[in-house]
């Protein structure tokens, strides 16, 4: 009996064996707003993917929430970054506003921890992105695709309002 | 296999841009390069892993790079850290 439930635990254990049936890998918003080609923002680590394909989002909502199943792989002590690992294996990276590292937590609260497993549309991350913008910041909040290098294809959905929930990126193997 | 160590300098530690850099940079090279901090070891070509050390100003970093042009990656990512972090 032991044996058993060892062998099942760990095939259900395997991120591998218990990948979602074919199809893309859906990655969604992660905050209200407007969404726009990455090729907007302005900071050219992120507008020239050179941290991967993605999208962008210009905020009209202080709030970050999960943009799908997975874990939480790297919370910046300062809230202003966040990145997952969803269940079917994508590397997501959310950050919240350009330079913003150097408000030093200022304005954000975190409210998921590294290691978390997060359920899709669950809060991340709160943000005052006005008061952020008052301090002279654009508050665009990139979401990359670390492991964009994976995927044969990575499609975004951009040019129009978004809410959280709302399909952004579809991956292909 | 050959390896530097070198303290960032950047106030903000290892933040996510020059983490995104730092991979680029790595990327550059075919042989393994490892970052070893206080926090852990990562993969220098994946900004996921480099972002997991979140390793801070003043933190010393062991680069180590083994395989195929290991001498020219190891000059290669100790000048990107020099000019960069």
């Amino acid at each position: 009996m032991g044996f058993f439930q060892k062998l099942f635990g760990q095939s259900s254990d395997d991120p591998q064996s218990s990948a979602k049936s074919a199809g893309p890998i859906q990655v969604f918003a992660p905050v209200a707003g407007q969404a726009v080609p990455i090729s907007e923002v302005s900071d050219p680590t992120f507008g020239q993917e050179i941290l991967g394909k993605g999208i962008a989002v210009k905020p009209t909502e202080g709030k970050v929430l999960s943009p799908c199943d997975g874990k939480v792989d790297m919370m910046f002590e300062t809230g202003h970054a966040v990145s997952l690992v969803s269940d079917d294996g994508a590397e997501i990276l959310i950050h919240v506003g350009l330079d913003t590292v150097e408000l030093k937590g200022k304005h954000y609260t975190i409210h998921a921890h590294n290691g978390d497993k997060v359920k899709k549309g669950q809060l991340l991350i709160e943000f005052d992105f006005e008061a952020i913008a008052a301090e002279g910041y654009d508050v665009i909040t990139p979401v990359v695709i670390c492991n964009s290098d994976d995927y044969s294809s990575i499609q975004s959905h951009v040019g129009k309002d978004v809410v959280p929930g709302d399909l952004v990126l579809e991956l292909e193997k | 296999m050959k390896s530097f160590t070198h303290v960032i300098q950047d106030p903000m530690g290892l933040h996510a841009r020059p983490a995104g850099m730092l991979a680029k940079a790595a990327m550059a090279y075919p042989c393994q390069i490892t970052i070893t901090a206080p926090s852990g070891a990562a993969d220098a070509k994946r900004l996921m892993s480099i972002m997991r050390l979140a390793a801070k100003a003043g933190m010393e970093i062991t680069v180590t790079c083994e395989g195929d042009r290991e001498e020219e990656a190891a000059s290669g990512m100790e000048t990107f850290l020099k000019e960069n972090l």
